[in-house]
């Protein structure tokens, strides 16, 4: 499964990809230097070396952010060469391992695709701790990964469909008396799993009360919107092109994208409330040749002000707890990581996915298909 | 009559030069093709031991059955879809001489185009507030836009788009290989324009239209980006499956439903080549 922000897809679907940020090319520059970014001038000895570390990204603005952010300061601090690779996928970590080709020595992913693979096998790497700096919060830590980018997946609608009323909730975004116009949700094409939390919460679920999901209810809560919904995405460019192109009033949308479509002026909005907390994570290929380097990088782009220079660079939050400082007050505002933002979001639980996406996305596509 | 020795050696040689030729594809296709494809089969044999649990499994998968059939019946309209509007191009594109390279054009331009600009175009075209829906509605045939795009109907008409070149190119080419003195004949003979058509020109094209026909038809069965991107939310296509599945890391099963995919493809191509003409129309068009 994918659950990348923002990057183009490489691989198969590489055209879809294209296309879709194609389309959305113009209104996703990154947004560099319009403060000044927070310098790092030393870093321990223990996170110094030689050599390289080959790092799979999502490719795209996320990169071009990554490589500003803190692959040039860590070549010059560390005296370890970094090689970014765009195209970071599950299938093709899990295809390096077991021919024993492993050409990337870490991989941005998700914890939900780290342990998906580790059920079935052995493809990832320990995490070193004892690297890894304190200021990293303890629900981003996990045995085979370390979680580095706070996103969220939310309700976006256009501000000009209403007449000025504003959704709050999955509740309105089911209510399409209230909110005329088609919807578009997250499907299951690119191996995503689909957005059960929201069927539930729309059906009355208290978000503290989703985990463990009720199938069967969030389908029945489908249901009521299913041929409104015009378009089950796997891309992140395509909820916005949808919007973009008026061809939906809501859909849900990787928040990343959303600040890019409205500095291009279209008429659009985030619903913050009842969104989906999620995260992207390092992982180490099972035997990567530099995997050494890789513990090193992954503990140094963890820490406080590599994390807030990504933040800067593109609205996606920190795992560090003392990022905040180095992050301008207006800035915070857009981001996931913000407390009064995070507050509203719903912490998405990758281990209830990872347990159950055997038996949930069939059960999902059999839904749809009837 | 006596053969002298070099004349026997350059024979033996002139009978190795082709296979020599066709060496290096050979080589490289069945290293790069007929192996991969080989232990993709494999694949679908182990989960993770010997088992044919993804075969036996497929009969009651109603999402297998759904999606096989969604793939089939697409298949079938895009190819009647371009019988239908090709027959007649290729007709106008035999007869008259001098719009043949204009219509040559017209017809290979999507061919040159990237899928992916032909694909946007569509978005740009059908779209709820697109080129089409807004003339509509300047033109007061509708009061509000009409939903095309992501819907069957969106895929299909871009499918029929691209795939119209490979219905065209075989039915002019068997179009071509007709003696024009035969339709002379039968107008001699007192036969109607229509009914020259019907009896002399119709039948004896046949080969390119069979030709046409399984080309479209299979080529339709693999498509993938286009009903991702203009189809509608329920229609997902064989080839969309596999990707799904190997996304979502069951490769067992996404293999066995390449194998099916393939096979699928392979009975097709089978049961035609036993139609008379088919193989002749294939030596004309490679002429």
């Amino acid at each position: 499964m994918r659950k990348q922000p923002t990057h183009l897809h490489l691989g198969r679907r590489t055209a879809l990809g294209l296309v879709t940020a194609g389309l959305a090319a113009p209104f996703i520059r990154p947004s560099f230097a319009q403060a000044a970014w927070p310098e790092q001038t030393t870093i321990p000895d223990s996170l110094k070396g030689t050599g390289e570390v080959r790092i799979a990204t999502f490719g795209g603005t996320m990169q071009d952010t990554q490589i500003k952010a803190y692959f040039e300061p860590f070549e010059k601090l560390s005296g370890i060469k970094v090689r970014a690779f765009p195209g970071s996928d599950p299938t093709k970590v899990k295809a390096m391992v077991e021919t024993g080709n492993v050409e990337w020595d870490m991989a941005q992913l998700s914890r939900g695709s780290i342990m998906n693979l580790m059920k079935i096998g052995d493809y990832f790497e320990k995490i070193d701790y004892s690297l890894v700096d304190d200021g990293v919060g303890q629900e981003y830590r996990f045995e085979y990964g370390l979680e580095m980018l706070v996103w969220a997946q939310v309700l976006a609608y256009r501000t000009d469909a209403f007449k000025g009323a504003k959704p709050t909730g999955w509740a309105d975004f089911w209510d399409t008396k209230k909110f005329p116009g088609e919807r578009a949700m997250f499907g299951t094409n690119s191996g995503g799993w689909p957005e059960m939390e929201f069927a539930l919460m729309a059906a009355g679920v208290p978000a503290d009360k989703l985990y463990p999901l009720d199938v069967d209810k969030a389908l029945a809560s489908y249901e009521k919107i299913k041929k409104d919904v015009v378009k089950w995405w796997d891309t992140g460019a395509v909820p916005t092109q949808l919007l973009t192109d008026r061809e939906v009033t809501m859909t849900t949308v990787w928040n990343g994208r959303m600040a890019a479509l409205q500095a291009a002026g279209v008429p659009a909005a985030i619903n913050w409330n009842q969104g989906l907390l999620k995260r992207d994570a390092w992982g180490i290929p099972k035997n990567a040749k530099n995997k050494v380097n890789a513990q090193k990088f992954v503990a140094y782009s963890t820490m406080a002000i590599p994390q807030a220079r990504v933040a800067l660079g593109i609205p996606y939050g920190s795992v560090n707890n003392k990022s905040n400082e180095f992050i301008p007050a207006a800035r915070l505002e857009v981001l996931p990581s913000a407390p009064a933002i995070k507050s509203q979001l719903v912490n998405y639980n990758y281990d209830w996915w990872i347990a159950n996406r055997e038996v949930v996305i069939p059960k999902f596509n059999k839904w749809l298909l009837s | 009559m006596a053969v002298s020795r070099p004349f026997a050696a350059s024979f033996a040689w002139q009978r190795t030069v082709p296979y020599l030729l066709a060496a290096p594809l050979l080589i490289f296709m069945l290293v790069f093709y007929a192996l991969p494809v080989l232990s993709m089969l494999m694949r679908s044999f182990f989960n993770p031991g010997l088992t044919l649990s993804n075969y036996t499994s497929l009969p009651d998968d109603v999402v297998f059955i759904k999606v096989f059939w969604n793939t089939l019946y697409t298949s079938i309209i895009v190819t009647l879809g371009t019988l239908l509007l090709g027959y007649p191009v290729a007709l106008a594109l035999v007869r008259t001489r001098r719009l043949a390279p204009l219509i040559l054009i017209v017809i290979m331009l999507p061919f040159w185009t990237s899928v992916l600009v032909r694909s946007y175009a569509w978005m740009v075209l059908m779209g709820r507030h697109g080129l089409i829906n807004e003339a509509m509605m300047a033109a007061g045939f509708l009061d509000r836009p009409m939903r095309l795009l992501n819907t069957p109907l969106a895929t299909q008409i871009a499918m029929v788009h691209i795939l119209l070149p490979y219905m065209i190119l075989p039915i002019a080419n068997a179009l071509r290989q007709i003696d024009p003195s035969l339709a002379r004949a039968a107008s001699g003979l007192g036969a109607t324009p229509l009914g020259t058509f019907r009896q002399v020109i119709l039948p004896l094209s046949m080969p390119g239209v069979a030709a046409g026909t399984l080309l479209v038809f299979v080529l339709a069965l693999g498509f993938y980006i286009t009903p991702a991107m203009v189809g509608g939310p329920r229609e997902i296509t064989l080839s969309m499956l596999i990707a799904q599945q190997v996304d979502q890391l069951n490769w067992s099963y996404a293999a066995c439903l390449s194998a099916v995919l393939l096979a699928t493809a392979l009975v097709i191509i089978g049961a035609a080549q036993r139609l008379p003409g088919i193989g002749n129309a294939f030596k004309m068009s490679a002429r």
